[in-house]
């Protein structure tokens, strides 16, 4: 579904992303795990346009992406949900979620609302709330939403499990499961590599920039691989 | 689930205050007679219809210098239309002289907003700069330095609008046309402008095009501007170059920033105070540009959110999730 051969990325002297490749299969949950600096929101943010590349290339669908407007990405079915969460914080709970489903008719909205109500529950209960006043837990659901909302194919999760307590953790690696059970591709980054490892079927392990290792996650998780370079 | 998608049902307490503020201020031509009154109040329907053109950008923070030259637009193009075509008609007027500064933003707005920050305002700054050179350039169209005098009373429903209690009615009306308008396009919009104002390049990655919006944005403000051009040229009965200079967008950019840009109440605050303190001010002679400075010092200094964001800070917060862990 997504192939990335050779992605370079520089930010100005500073090289982020050195000629790395990933390949991201159709309905698989695949899972980038590195310390800080080690390129996975690189990688991610040159995905979505968010970052210019300075080599290499990225392909979704047979589509080659540097063809494609940061803006029209999403159209072409990625769904982004940032570090950090990053939500609106003056707008509503509701706002937020449908601001990632700009494209679609306000009766079709409500039906995309509702259907993640019942994954997340806290968007039915706190749909008018700002969503500057939720919790880190509850705000990172509601970005989980807002990329979901255009009911992408693919999904790209930026550490979302960053700064969050277990029971946030375990209601997200849940949500996670359900989505990749509905057919849609995932690819995460995070530091936190025992829960990710959980929810994911291939990983790669990044440092500085570049690929140490890949493959299916039973071999990642081994405990010689967690101490080495997790 | 119920979902609230009616544009009236999403209009909140601020918006229903500015347009009962504003329907109310309908009647104050019943009451007022003195003429320095009147004047004052029709300057500060224009002052509105100017500070919402302001607001509405800022919607999407972006900060626009260029209401003056758009007001000439829809000013000018009333004035000749009404000396040179014999076009009466208020209702006529109104749709010219808000869709032309509306049309012409189309094509502008593709080149000034792939500019952000301070090199939007320089370029809408300079664009307030140009349209004087433009209006003295080209006196066929426009009179040049002599401008567009004599204008023809304006007609509604038959009758002349030419006292200045019908012009002060007349300017209420096109500044409450100007806040419904607002209204409709912030709210409609709402999701798709606080993106864009905090933090446009997340909302492009969720697939918003900003562009799109920003456009009708622009646009709206430039409409609603040629409005403000079209009630200053009414009260001055003459569409003049010196009447748009591109240091009065200062002006409407201080009633929205002094009144408040969180709150479509803040322009009409700002321009009420701002215009009636100027005229006091005016009063006291060759100080009087300092006494206004210095007015805009204070309410900075001591009132960051604007005197409506000032007030605001002294209501209850809206209301808040219960705290949990993260």
């Amino acid at each position: 579904m997504l192939e990335i051969r050779d992605l370079t990325v520089r930010y100005g002297g500073i090289l982020a992303l050195d000629k790395i490749s990933i390949t991201v299969p159709k309905e698989e949950t695949v899972i980038l795990v590195g310390a800080n600096g080690a390129g996975k929101s690189s990688l991610i943010n040159a995905i979505i346009g968010m970052v210019p590349t300075a080599g290499g290339s990225m392909t979704f669908e047979g589509v080659d992406l540097a063809k494609v407007a940061p803006s029209m990405r999403a159209g072409h079915g990625i769904g982004y949900s940032p570090e950090g969460r990053r939500v609106f914080p003056t707008m509503t709970v509701r706002d937020n979620v449908l601001a990632g489903a700009s494209r679609i008719g306000r009766a079709a909205q409500a039906d995309v609302y509702d259907k993640l109500a019942t994954l997340f529950p806290m968007l039915r209960d706190k749909s008018d709330d700002l969503a500057g006043y939720l919790s880190g837990g509850q705000q990172q659901m509601v970005a989980i939403a807002r990329a979901m909302s255009a009911s992408p194919k693919l999904l790209l999760l930026d550490e979302p499990f960053l700064g969050l307590a277990p029971v946030w953790i375990q209601q997200i690696s849940d949500a996670i499961r359900q989505f990749s059970k509905s057919g849609v591709t995932v690819l995460m980054t995070e530091q936190m590599a025992v829960p990710a490892l959980k929810v994911a079927t291939r990983g790669y392990v990044m440092r500085g920039g570049a690929i140490l290792r890949e493959g299916p996650v039973a071999e990642l998780r081994s405990a010689a691989l967690a101490e080495e370079y997790l | 689930m119920q979902t609230k998608t009616s544009l009236l049902s999403r209009i909140g307490a601020a918006e229903l205050i500015a347009l009962a503020v504003m329907v109310s201020a309908l009647a104050l031509p019943f009451f007022v007679s003195n003429a320095a009154t009147v004047s004052l109040l029709t300057q500060i329907m224009i002052g509105v219809m100017g500070a919402l053109s302001v607001y509405i950008m800022l919607r999407m923070d972006l900060m626009i210098f260029a209401v003056p030259a758009f007001m000439a637009i829809g000013g000018y193009t009333a004035a000749i239309l009404s000396v040179r075509h014999d076009v009466t008609d208020v209702f006529l007027l109104v749709a010219a002289s808000f869709g032309i500064p509306f049309l012409v933003a189309i094509p502008l707005g593709f080149l000034v907003l792939r500019m952000r920050g301070v090199y939007f305002v320089l370029v809408t700054f300079v664009l307030a700069e140009i349209m004087p050179l433009l209006l003295f350039e080209t006196p066929r169209l426009t009179g040049g330095s002599n401008g567009i005098a004599g204008l023809p009373a304006v007609v509604a429903f038959g009758r002349p609008i030419e006292d200045s209690t019908s012009i002060l009615f007349m300017c209420t009306a096109l500044a409450l046309l100007a806040t419904a308008i607002t209204v409709a396009l912030t709210r409609v919009f709402r999701p798709q402008f606080e993106s864009i104002r905090e933090n446009e390049l997340l909302g492009q990655s969720l697939g918003l095009l900003a562009w799109k919006y920003k456009i009708y944005g622009f646009c709206v403000s430039a409409g609603i501007a040629g409005l403000a051009g079209f009630a200053l040229v009414e009260m001055l009965m003459t569409a003049h170059p010196s009447s748009f200079s591109a240091l009065s967008s200062v002006n409407y950019v201080a009633y929205t920033i002094v009144g408040g840009q969180a709150s479509i109440l803040g322009p009409l605050v700002g321009a009420a105070l701002l215009v009636w303190a100027s005229n006091l001010f005016s009063l006291q002679g060759e100080v009087s540009q300092g006494l206004f400075g210095i007015l805009l010092i204070v309410a900075v200094i001591f009132a960051k959110g604007g005197i409506v964001g000032v007030v605001e800070k002294l209501r209850p917060k809206p209301k808040a999730s219960r705290l949990t862990a993260s």
